[in-house]
């Protein structure tokens, strides 16, 4: 990576040209990085967080959240109640941080976005055509031996219950064969680095705070420099890939407000501890198996567990649990998410430099929580945990069905610790103008030359990792942009 | 992070008393690191998150200095809209950052 970093160390002028200006370096910027530099085009991409080299940093440690996260990874969609989310804010954006489970959208979704938001030429078999090649460029693979004890307890739940579940490939190169040493095909491995092989720049620490439109063009984009120095970047075409947070938050700063920003699409998660009789804690990765039997409404699977997260999934009855966290190695903390029907905002006020971000969930979504974290409490007994701790506060320690009843009584979704890492459609695609803030290649309405090309475009949230829609529909809109402008490329 | 100096000293003692009740076991020195660490963490929140903690936080310190610190503990069990989050972060911020450092640190926050 040593001809990349010279770039953006190099990279300290106060002004600066390129003929397509990427804003955002993640699952929608980095490959449409690639694409049109490949095809001739002179790329810049800007990139506010840092180049962090994998394996610099322990995975879903704080000091990744303080190195890669936006915040130091405590960011929240206010609400009652509030919802804690996380965005990457690093070269690779959430690809780097995130768990690298892969998940095709599925068919059905797509055809429901083609048609309820009007969204032209957007063919299921064509965009699985697509997501087929992404797969190849960023290796998606499943174990290539046994899962982890905290994903195999997932299986065995469902197993004894009956329950649809399966393995979720990932992202990943196992270059010894053993499935605990995989090494993610995050963007800086992947796409990035073939960005610039094909002669794209990328210059990081670079925060853009406006883009500058007249009669519907953009022209240039005013940026802060790492050093602290301002800038200006101009340019023949922009794209905006910051994420379903900080997208719409750039259109609206610039100006550009219809269907923007308006129509936030989570997966709210609830969570719980469960502790085993053995030992079973893996601190450094996540297991791969989830439990779709009640999919897409409702989808099960496991999460980050070192010691210190074992200790947040407790405090919320902290005078009631405090004792397990003793026993940090025989737990494991696993999640229930909705496909949710609330949606959120993203409002860039002026004279603050980030976002406000709102979120309201539907009564719907609050039992469907409430029967999902008991759901899931079931499950981990069926697993064999000796004790299952729900995140909310009131929670009892659950130490067999008969006090499933009881759980499920006192939870209530304020008192519970809500949390999501999938952000979507803040921008939606589409012809449908009363919904959609971009058209269906991604061109910003009323723009002439400002794309999103990242999760905003999304029409709402999947019901599965949204990651694999997020990088299909990048990859699609790219080559239809360059098509569009260089048709001999 | 023009905050952060006035953060400091809004946010520190409150901390540190939260973290003696919580986990009398926690060596003392430990208690200043872990409450240096939850005020740092304060200051890179998003700018209205930061607004929003500082004006509770002065709050808090000026309910605290009238009532006194058992009726600060008190307020920090509440679980009002606001004041119960901005206990619950400072909370969460601390207890995750000693178990990810210490992991083997008993349940009163004695070390193993």
């Amino acid at each position: 990576m040593n001809s990349v970093q010279q770039i953006w160390d190099d990279a300290n002028e106060s002004k600066m040209s390129c003929e397509v200006l990427i804003i955002g370096s993640g699952a929608g910027g980095s490959p449409t990085a690639a694409l049109l530099a490949e095809a001739g085009f002179d790329v810049l991409v800007v990139e506010e967080g840092r180049w962090v080299e994998q394996g610099t940093v322990a995975p879903f440690s704080l000091d990744q959240m303080e190195q890669q996260y936006r915040g130091g990874g405590v960011t929240v969609a206010l609400g009652l109640p509030s919802i804690a989310y996380t965005e990457g804010r690093c070269a690779g954006g959430g690809t780097e941080v995130n768990s690298g489970l892969y998940r095709r959208p599925p068919t059905e979704v797509v055809e429901r976005w083609r048609d309820r938001w009007d969204v032209r030429d957007l063919d299921p078999d064509e965009l699985m055509k697509t997501a087929t090649e992404v797969e190849t460029d960023i290796h998606v693979t499943h174990l290539p031996g046994p899962a982890s004890v905290p994903s195999q307890l997932l299986r065995q739940g469902a197993d004894a219950l009956g329950w649809k579940h399966d393995e979720s490939p990932r992202w990943m190169t196992y270059p010894d064969g053993n499935p605990r040493h995989g090494q993610r095909q995050s963007m800086t491995r992947t796409y990035l680095p073939r960005a610039a092989k094909a002669g794209a720049r990328i210059l990081t620490q670079c925060r853009v705070n406006k883009i500058n439109i007249s009669h519907a063009k953009a022209t240039s984009a005013d940026v802060s420099l790492a050093n602290g120095q301002a800038g200006t970047i101009s340019f023949k075409f922009v794209f905006v890939c910051g994420g379903a947070i900080q997208t719409p938050a750039i259109l609206q700063r610039s100006g550009l407000r219809k269907n923007i920003g308006q129509t936030l699409a989570i997966h709210p998660t609830v969570k719980l501890s469960a502790r085993f009789a053995d030992a079973i804690n893996v601190p450094d990765d996540v297991p791969v198996h989830q439990v779709k039997e009640f999919a897409p409404d409702l989808s099960f699977g496991g999460s980050a567990s070192h010691a210190g997260l074992i200790a947040l999934s407790l405090l919320d009855q902290w005078s009631d649990f405090k004792g397990a966290i003793e026993d940090w190695r025989n737990m494991a903390v696993y999640y229930a998410a909705i496909t949710s029907e609330g949606r959120g905002r993203v409002m860039s006020v002026p004279g603050l430099v980030d976002p406000v971000v709102t979120y309201r969930l539907t009564a719907r979504d609050r039992e469907l929580l409430r029967s999902g974290l008991s759901r899931l409490s079931l499950l981990m007994l069926e697993a064999g945990a000796t004790e299952v701790y729900p995140s909310f506060r009131g929670a009892p320690i659950i130490r067999g069905r008969k006090d499933l009843a009881l759980a499920q009584k006192r939870f209530s979704v304020n008192k519970a610790s809500v949390m999501t890492v999938h952000l979507c459609s803040t921008v939606p695609l589409g012809e449908n103008r009363q919904l959609c803030g971009a058209g269906s290649y991604g061109l910003v309405h009323e723009t002439k030359n400002v794309y999103v090309n990242d999760a905003s475009l999304l029409p709402d949230a999947p019901g599965v990792n949204p990651q694999a829609s997020v990088m299909a529909i990048a990859v699609r809109n790219a080559r239809h942009f360059i098509a569009q402008e260089k048709p001999h490329a | 992070m023009a905050l952060a100096p006035s953060l400091h000293s809004l946010v520190h003692s409150t901390a540190v008393t939260i973290l003696q009740h919580d986990l009398p076991g926690l060596p003392e020195v430990v208690t200043q690191e872990v409450a240096t660490f939850t005020v740092r963490r304060l200051g890179v929140l998003a700018t209205h998150m930061r607004l929003g903690v500082a004006a509770i936080a002065l709050f808090v310190r000026l309910f605290a200095s009238i009532a006194g610190q058992p009726r600060l503990l008190w307020l920090s069990k509440t679980h009002l809209p606001l004041l119960g989050e901005y206990f619950r972060l400072i909370r969460s911020l601390s207890y995750a950052y000693i178990w990810e450092k210490w992991p083997d640190t008993r349940s009163d926050g004695s070390p193993a």
